[in-house]
């Protein structure tokens, strides 16, 4: 009898989950850990922090743990990095990746950098799409094109050190058309200047603008997946409408050096039977997601190529040297 | 009317509303008297208890935790000059002059006084323009911001106290450390040393609990013998029919100005308690007493802070677009529970939001018994002897400031700051343009550079915006007037000489 087994039933919320969930783990291999800790460096209700607190309880029964959540908030991820890569590799502890991690191991010295954790699996990716006011005279991203050779367009992307600046860069780029690319502080900002027509087009997480489509207030032009989304079937890529310009905002997770094979094996199981979960299906779809998993030997090779590619756009834009 | 009904039905099935109006109220005041956790904070560590809660009565809890804490950061702000929130900072001029003058009851009073007025004033506008207001959040592009901080910033000429070199050297200096971060067009780190900590800037309240608070210890800790603290009354005086009709015009001038400023997202509380300060004084048929302990400099900021926390909810309701980071807190308590605002958020979840409405309204009320109950044993505390009174203040200040971010590094700046405030009061540098240039810095800057992106470079775009070219035009007229005024009183004193 550990302390944890003591302490199991008090874990409320998991209580009733837990009893299906030991029952399927008596045909897969015992985990490690009775408590597993997921670590973010989002603040309660941000981004990665409801993605984890959503996915605790459906993990908890397709892998017989429990899942308790940490934000471990300040200096945009540096210091749950730095946690992460101290941290023993047993499988109890593990951090919520987004490219934000190896935007902020690029753009300061941090004590540990994403190159210091292990990338574990990947779980989705985040669509990003463009768009416009629904009063706007573009109708598809041809127009858009065409409208920023004839004159000059005005694209807003969120953050100035970003990835969806990144993109609208490589747009601008493989186009050759003349765009100023505005940057903003946060998505709801940008939306603002899309809506009373400052811009032309932003660009920006599906979830995010998803009270404004729904209210008819803005128009999608563009996916910039490699594939459509199965949220958006009639809404084609940017590839499709002739700009070679694709993005994967990634959400995964990623564990200290070290972490067993054993351990990464169970990930691997628990995360794909997740995502076919019926009742999580409903929801990830709702928030505009797209399930997207990666086994544990390309994601390394996923995150380190990410990676090489956003150094090299910020070295290209003077960001850092 | 219907909505009234809906409103009433709402407390009547869910009681829990009117215990979470309470609850939240409550934890706001007690939690943003702490300096460090601010409204953001506070409304996110409680956050993970609504998981499980009724959808109307936990969005309830956290916007009520909005409104307490606005009037909770106001309480060190006077007693100890500690701001405990950013926009508790313009109280602290005149409230803290009023605790030095033996009148704490007082200035308290006029505080919850004043923040219940923008609070009914703002409420009221929220239960019933929030879809059309909404709108209006939409006329504003990069350019008008631009006016906007460019009014505030041209306060500096009419409050630097005597001298306007050193008023505009202070402006200056805030507006250096507004530039450490993100550059807000090119991304690229400015003055971080490679830090991550640094990397979102340095956090305005560490400013201000340095310049304020930190600054104010060293001082007390320099006088040779410490006289025995003015003794403040411990009672809450509300303030009587007189004191009423003075502060009528300076409360006006907050309602509306924390009004524009909750509706437009990016501003924030503490650039609205600051403008309505110095409007306030502006209007003021007192001018001479600001800074010295005068009712309309508490009323003025106060009003302003209430009716931001419950405007700064209009776009985020309306549009699904937070305005403010605690706006941006409880845009996640709405999503954690399956509702999206934005502008089918009525139609889809009325009796929801009939419900959050009802409890913004019982919250109101919240705030004036609670408000009530709290201040004696603030006031008492305050009235201990000095000695112990000082060194619990280092110990909340310290430790607050380490609570935001469990930093140790920004305990040092905080510090730092406190030996800069030192400095500045030793060479008689006004602090208040630094504090201005310090919260309005980014936004004139960020702004200011966006707009040129748009336009490509081409200044004319600023003229060719309603808004800016209004907020200019004002500004210019401000500096203008104080300019002549200046001359006049240097021409004025030389023939005296």
């Amino acid at each position: 009898m550990t302390v944890s087994h003591l302490l199991r039933p008090l874990i409320g919320v998991a209580l009733c989950l837990q009893l299906s969930g030991m029952a399927q783990a008596q045909t897969a291999p015992k985990y490690p850990k009775d408590t597993v800790m997921l670590a973010t460096h989002s603040s309660p209700g941000g981004g990665s922090d409801v993605f984890l607190r959503e996915l605790a309880p459906h993990l908890t029964r397709a892998m017989g743990i429990n899942v308790a959540i940490e934000n471990i908030s300040g200096g945009s991820g540096a210091k749950a990095m730095a946690v992460l890569a101290k941290a023993k590799p047993d499988g109890g502890l593990f951090y919520a990746t987004t490219p934000t991690f190896i935007y902020t191991s690029l753009l300061s010295k941090t004590e540990a950098s994403y190159r210091d954790l292990e990338p574990l699996v990947n779980v989705f990716f985040d669509p990003e799409v463009v768009y416009t006011s629904a009063d706007s005279k573009f109708q598809t991203l041809k127009d858009v094109i065409d409208h920023a050779r004839a004159s000059r367009g005005k694209w807003g992307a969120a953050n100035p050190a970003s990835l969806e600046r990144q993109v609208l860069e490589r747009m601008k780029a493989v186009t050759g058309v003349r765009a100023a690319v505005v940057t903003f502080e946060g998505g709801g900002d940008m939306q603002i200047n899309v809506l009373n027509r400052t811009l032309d087009i932003g660009i920006g997480e599906l979830g995010e603008i998803k009270p404004q489509l729904e209210a008819g207030k803005l128009r999608i032009l563009a996916v910039m997946s490699d594939q459509r989304v199965d949220q958006l079937p009639n809404v084609p890529t940017a590839k499709e409408q002739g700009v070679d310009v694709t993005v994967r905002k990634f959400r995964g997770l990623a564990g200290p050096k070290g972490t067993p094979p054993d351990v990464i094996a169970a990930w691997e199981a628990g995360i794909q039977k997740v995502l076919e979960d019926p009742a999580y299906k409903k929801i990830y779809m709702e928030n505009g997601l797209q399930p997207a998993f990666i086994r544990h030997a390309d994601y390394a090779g996923f995150i380190n190529d990410f990676g090489k590619e956003t150094e090299a756009f910020l070295k290209n834009s003077g960001v850092i040297k | 009317m219907n909505d009234i009904l809906a409103m009433v039905t709402s407390v009547i099935n869910t009681p829990m509303i009117i215990v979470a109006a309470f609850a939240g109220t409550a934890w706001g005041i007690i939690g943003c008297a702490m300096p460090g956790i601010s409204p953001s904070i506070a409304m996110a560590l409680l956050l993970p208890f609504t998981y499980g809660a009724d959808p109307a009565a936990a969005v309830v809890l956290l916007a009520s935790t909005y409104l307490g804490a606005e009037y909770g950061g106001s309480i060190p702000a006077i007693l100890i000059r500690t701001p405990g929130t950013n926009s508790a900072a313009a109280t602290v001029i005149d409230g803290y002059a009023m605790k030095e003058q033996g009148k704490a009851g007082e200035a308290l009073g006029i505080s919850l006084y004043s923040t219940l007025l923008g609070a009914i004033f703002g409420v009221a506008l929220l239960l019933t323009l929030t879809q059309p207001l909404a709108k209006v959040a939409l006329a504003f592009q990069p350019q008008s911001y631009v006016g906007l901080g460019i009014l505030g910033l041209s306060v500096i000429a009419s409050c630097s106290e005597g001298s306007l070199l050193k008023g505009l050297m202070a402006g200056v200096l805030g507006l250096m450390i507004a530039t450490v971060g993100t550059d807000p067009v090119t991304g690229i780190n400015r003055f971080t040393f490679d830090d991550a900590e640094l990397l979102s800037g340095i956090p305005p309240i560490l400013v201000m609990v340095g310049i304020y608070a930190i600054t104010n210890l060293f001082e007390q800790a320099s006088m040779p013998a410490w006289r025995q603290t003015t003794s403040n009354d411990a009672s809450l005086k509300m303030p009587g029919p007189l004191m009423r009709a003075r502060l009528r015009v300076s409360q006006a001038i907050g309602c509306v100005i924390g009004f524009i400023e909750g509706l437009t997202p990016g501003g924030g509380g503490a650039i609205s308690a600051f403008i309505s300060y110095n409007e306030a004084r502006r209007w003021s048929k007192h001018p001479e007493e600001f800074g010295k302990g005068s009712p309309e400099g508490i009323a003025a900021p106060e009003a302003s802070n209430g009716a931001v926390s419950a405007t700064a909810l209009i776009p985020m309701l309306g549009l699904g677009i937070p305005g403010s980071n605690s706006a941006a807190v409880l845009l996640g308590g709405f999503l954690i529970h399956g509702m999206t605002p934005g502008p089918l958020l009525f139609t889809k979840h009325y009796d929801i939001v009939m419900g959050f409405f009802a409890g913004k309204v019982v919250s109101l009320f919240a705030l004036v018994i609670l408000g009530y109950i709290v201040l004696r044993p603030c006031i008492w505390l305050v009235n201990r002897p000095k000695h112990y009174l000082m060194a619990m203040i280092l110990a909340l200040v310290l430790s607050g400031v380490y609570a935001i971010h469990n930093s140790l590094f920004h305990v040092g700046l905080a510090l730092a700051f406190g030996v800069l405030g030192y400095a500045l009061k030793y060479f008689r540098i006004p602090v208040l343009p630094m504090i201005l240039g310090v919260v309005l810095g980014f936004m004139v800057e960020s702004n200011y550079r966006r707009a040129l992106v748009l336009s490509d470079g081409d200044h004319m775009i600023f003229l060719e915006d309603p808004i800016a070219v209004g907020l200019l035009v004002i500004s210019a007229g401000f500096l203008i007037y104080s300019l002549i005024r200046h001359f006049r009183d240097m021409a004025t004193q030389k023939a005296a000489a």
